[in-house]
């Protein structure tokens, strides 16, 4: 960004700025609509001529979800899954990486060939005996049916693998002659230098694992395991009336807080991983 | 400030000759920390993927042992107007979403790339939706797609977005490319960010307009993000599921092929049959995967 | 990931050994199974979502659970939509409900074809034999969960088709409630009249999932003569002439000349299907007994002013009604089979709760003479709907023609494609499913 402009550029730079501001507020006029329709009296939704704004906030709206349906429950069951399937993730991944940058053995590029062919699989084509295998475990309806199948992923691998792979060997050599052992040098070693990566990999875990739809659906089908998107999906095929677009809109508005929070304060971790997976970094 | 490749250079992968090898028990040791993601790999994900395979080959209703069938289930797909239908339909709405997703990503990168205030609030903006499940997108668009919801009610239309064939596909496209912009937003502005000034600024002094310099230096050095967006597109838009069930349950010319097998495997109970869709999805995929690496590589050089 | 694509393509070799070992890992963990804790028995019941039935459930099961303390049941509602699919794939392995609540075309469509129910157990139901327990119900009415003569299933409701008619849309609209339609083409003709009174939204079929789209059609079907396949279910027989007939008064009333009511507009609410009438937006409907109840209690100041008439008619003279119903079963995974029927035995005999609390009538004979029986509003026109009726025929893998059906009636209502073209695309997924 340094060096003489033209004005012809800085003029084009600003249409450019333009532009994209009155697409981003296109875009979010969607979510600005979402959020005046959640807070508006039943009867003033859908309105024609379009009101933007309702005529009183109805603030108890915003307990709806809770009161008529098991939302908090959903909510509940979405948080518990998605902090255990980040940990499994961050764990197994690590360490893998780990093994697949800093170690040489046979078989080991063979094995991170076939962790990578899996990402061209899309999880849902194999649906049908993933289901068989979890209720042979006895895992339907629990939260290890939904927890465990999700415990690791060629993404995350790939991705620690680069990040650990950026450690200079002399510093894990002098852990070593040190006389830690391996356990010790990744945990107190090579950890502390790939917490960003890590981190980056546990935001982009939950935030997958929160749009989780498909997999939870076959999985568990009581209140009691139902994660927010399967819950959601169920309250929606239940209440399509107007009267209860208010609610509607409160759950998804709510469902989607959590990994808005994260990726709005935890922007540059998201960006990171998305572009390391990616290959681009 | 990154090395700006698919390729991961020689530094960023253990190349053999500069990793100091590593000797006796410690191999087994090492090998040892891959084993958590391993096993689970090999269970849920690669034995998963066999027996796709093999129940393809049989007639399997869950209640009744799996009959083998040969290639019945493939024939049987073959003139198979549903299969035939659910495929166009994959396609139209994965290239309806993620080509202009694409292309305005790219613009929107060209345009957001610089360092003033505002921009860093105008990327948010973008990246919002990516941030939201896609039930939850989908919950609050039926609400926009309503007749009388916010879509119709800005662009002064009467349309039934989701109750017809002339624009159901088109509801949940405008919605797809809504929810999807910002992901490869991301990717896009990382790509730029990591092409050095100066070689704009080499360019500039040369006398290169806007135009050229796009044309002949970022559009080269942004080659390898657009592989990789082009192959994450591609694989994003043949996942869809969850807008088309929750919102159209694939009526109105949208069921997409995950819709379709779900049902098929856990509607109406035909294992067998769909496996064999997982069969050939997953050769599309791979097969497509492989042409568009190809395709990228032979530019690239 | 993009450069390992290409790469991997050269280890596929090694990568076959690989899995192989996976393979034979997976194999030995999907060796172990389930277990079953011994001592007092839990039975898991599952019905749909029906917010009144649920209550009086939990009621009879606190009740049993009193009476036998070593019987737990554990009961659970699948949400509508999820219904089919959520039963059809817990039940084929095993994870599903010991007792479980169906409707007749899914029973005889998909679960017993598919052998997942079992047989009624006569002495744990305190019956010596099928007759003996056919003497108790009305004729025929068993038959909906019957197979190769072999019963099933023990009704929780038994449904009739009617009409109602909100007696204040009426009035605004200068029409008699005492002279309700009679056909449907009287539907057509008074709606305009209700639509020039400001009721826009007159008449309208549900558009729900895939099951109210066919009993709909299938009501129609009844009064036309028109069937979806042939008897043998060897094929599809939904472009014959009656059926496009069926689908015509459908279309007519939805869409074309006869039009009650913009379709884009109904609500579609699974759980309360009847939302619209209920809340004063429609003027008429086809109504089933629970959903009067369900009106009632909803909607009390609208249900004062519905007026129960009979169902419309092809030919009013000969009136044709569907019969559907609902049963509790014990699938054939279940282990406790026998306490399972004790249960449902106990469900079963409170036909008279189920009258007075929640209006499902059960066809017990004399059922209509019964104190409860009498204060169900509307006696004379279910009573007479009752003698009309008839079971839906179903053929296997009735899951994809309800589907079939459902698009057929999608494409002409609102894709507003020609019936002939629609029922003949309908057919040809109808045959293809036929014969596989």
């Amino acid at each position: 960004m340094s060096g003489p402009r033209s004005k012809a550029a800085r003029v084009g730079r600003g249409t450019a700025m333009t532009v994209a501001g009155l697409g981003g507020l296109v875009f979010v006029s969607v979510l600005v609509y979402a959020v005046l329709t959640a807070l508006k009296p039943a009867s003033e939704v859908l309105s024609v001529p379009l009101h933007w704004l309702p005529s009183t906030f109805e603030w108890s709206n915003l307990t709806l979800p809770f009161t008529e349906t098991p939302f908090a429950r959903y909510f509940l069951n979405s948080t518990v899954v998605g902090v255990s399937v980040t940990l499994l993730n961050v764990v197994t991944c690590t360490a893998a990486g780990f093994s697949f940058a800093k170690f040489r053995y046979r078989g080991r590029d063979t094995a991170f060939m076939v962790v990578l062919a899996t990402l061209m699989i899309p999880i849902e084509i194999i649906y049908v005996p993933l289901y068989s295998l979890v209720y042979s475990l006895g895992w339907v309806d629990s939260f290890a049916g939904l927890i465990v199948p999700a415990g690791t992923s060629a993404f995350g691998i790939f991705l620690m693998r680069q990040a650990i792979g950026n450690v200079p060997d002399e510093l894990i050599e002098a852990a070593r002659l040190d006389g830690a052992g391996d356990l010790r040098t990744l945990v107190s070693i090579v950890v502390p230098v790939v917490k960003g990566p890590m981190a980056a990999l546990a935001l982009f875990i939950f935030m997958l694992n929160w749009d989780s739809h498909l997999w939870p659906l076959l999985i568990a089908s009581d209140d009691e395991h139902r994660t927010l998107p399967v819950g959601l999906s169920a309250m929606q095929a239940d209440n399509l009336g107007s009267a209860a677009v208010p609610m509607m809109l409160v759950a998804a508005l709510l469902a989607a807080l959590p990994t808005v929070l994260l990726f709005v304060t935890l922007q540059r971790k998201f960006v990171e991983g998305v572009t390391m997976s990616a290959g681009i970094r | 400030m990154a090395v700006l490749s698919i390729r991961p250079k020689a530094p960023r992968s253990p190349a053999p000759s500069r990793n100091k090898p590593v000797r006796g028990r410690r191999k087994a040791v090492g090998a040892l920390f891959a084993v958590p993601a391993l096993a689970l790999f090999l269970v849920f994900a690669i034995y998963p993927m066999l027996r796709v395979f093999y129940l393809s080959l049989f007639d399997y209703s869950l209640t009744s042992p799996p009959e083998f069938v040969g290639f019945e289930n493939f024939t049987y797909l073959a003139t198979d107007p549903q299969f035939g239908a659910a495929l166009w339909q994959t396609v139209v709405y994965a290239a309806g979403t993620y080509v202009p997703a694409l292309a305005l990503a790219l613009v929107l990168a060209h345009a957001l790339n610089t360092r003033t205030r505002g921009s860093g609030l105008l990327r948010l903006l973008y990246f919002l939706p990516v941030a939201i499940s896609w039930v939850a997108v989908s919950v609050i668009w039926r609400v926009v797609l309503n007749p009388d919801g916010l879509l119709n009610q800005a662009l002064g239309l009467h349309l039934n977005w989701l109750t017809s064939s002339g624009s159901a596909m088109w509801g949940l496209v405008v919605m797809g490319v809504w929810k999807e912009t910002g992901f490869f937003l991301i990717l896009f502005l990382a790509g730029l960010q990591s092409i050095p000034d100066e070689l704009h600024e080499a360019a500039r002094l040369d006398g290169a307009g806007a135009f050229a310099r796009f044309r002949y230096v970022t559009w080269p050095m942004l080659l390898p993000v657009t592989a990789v967006c082009s192959v994450m597109a591609v694989i994003r838009g043949f996942q869809a599921f969850s807008p088309q069930l929750v919102l159209t349950n694939g009526g109105f010319g949208t069921q997409v092929v995950n819709l379709f097998v779900y049902k098929t495997a856990f509607e109406n109970a035909r294992m067998g049959r769909a496996s064999a869709v997982a069969v050939l999805m997953f050769l599309l995929l791979f097969g497509l995967t492989l042409l568009q690496l190809k395709v990228f590589a032979r530019r690239d050089r | 990931m993009a450069e390992h694509g290409i790469r991997s393509l050269r280890h596929i070799r090694t990568a076959g050994a690989a899995i192989l070992a996976a393979l034979l890992a997976a194999a030995t963990l999907s060796a172990c199974g389930g277990d079953e804790s011994g001592g007092a028995v839990t039975l898991k019941f599952w019905t749909h979502t029906h917010p009144p039935m649920i209550k009086l459930n939990q009621t009879l099961i606190a009740e049993y659970e009193r009476q036998h303390p070593n019987v737990r049941i554990e009961y659970q509602q699948v949400p509508n939509d999820e219904f089919d699919t959520k039963m059809l794939t817990s039940m084929s392995n095993g994870t599903g409900p010991d007792v479980l609540n169906l409707d007749d075309t899914t029973l005889r469509g998909e679960y017993l074809p598919k052998r997942l129910l079992a047989p009624i157990d006569y002495g744990a139901l305190g019956t010596g034999s099928a007759d003996e327990l056919k003497a108790r119900y009305l004729p025929r009415t068993l038959d909906g969960a019957s197979a190769d003569n072999e019963l099933y299933g023990l009704p929780s409701e038994f449904n009739a088709t009617a009409f109602a008619v909100n007696t204040q849309h009426f009035a605004d609209a200068g029409l008699d409630p005492d002279a309700p339609p009679k056909t449907w083409q009287d539907v057509a003709a008074d709606a305009r009249k209700l639509s020039g009174a400001g009721h826009t939204q007159a008449f309208s079929f549900l558009y729900l999932h895939s099951g109210w789209y066919t009993q709909q059609l299938q009501t129609l079907l009844n009064e036309t003569g028109g069937t979806i396949t042939d008897p043998g279910h060897q094929k599809a027989t939904v472009t014959s002439p009656q059926a496009q007939a069926a689908l015509k008064i459908w279309t007519d009333l939805a869409t074309g000349a006869g039009r009650a009511a913009d379709p884009n507009r109904t609500s579609r609410e699974a759980t309360s299907p009847f939302s619209d009438l209920a809340t004063g937006r429609q003027s008429m409907a086809i109504v089933y007994p629970w959903a009067m109840e369900q009106i009632r209690e909803s909607n009390p100041d609208t249900f004062a002013k519905l007026k129960l008439v009979p169902l419309p008619q092809v030919n009013p003279a000969k009136p044709v009604n569907r019969w559907y119903g609902y049963y509790w079963g014990v699938s054939r995974a279940s282990e406790h089979q026998q306490q399972a029927w004790q249960f449902i035995a106990y469900l079963a005999s409170q036909s008279q709760r189920w009258l007075s609390d929640v209006k499902f009538i059960q066809p017990v004979k004399g059922w209509d003479t019964s104190a409860a029986g009498k204060q169900v509003p509307g006696l004379d026109v279910w009573s007479a709907a009752y003698r009309q009726g008839k079971f839906d025929e179903v053929a296997p893998h009735f899951a994809e023609i309800k589907d079939a059906v459902m698009a057929m009636v999608n494409d002409t209502v609102f894709d507003h494609v020609a019936i002939p073209e629609a029922s003949r695309k309908a057919a040809e997924t109808i045959d293809r499913s036929l014969g596989s």
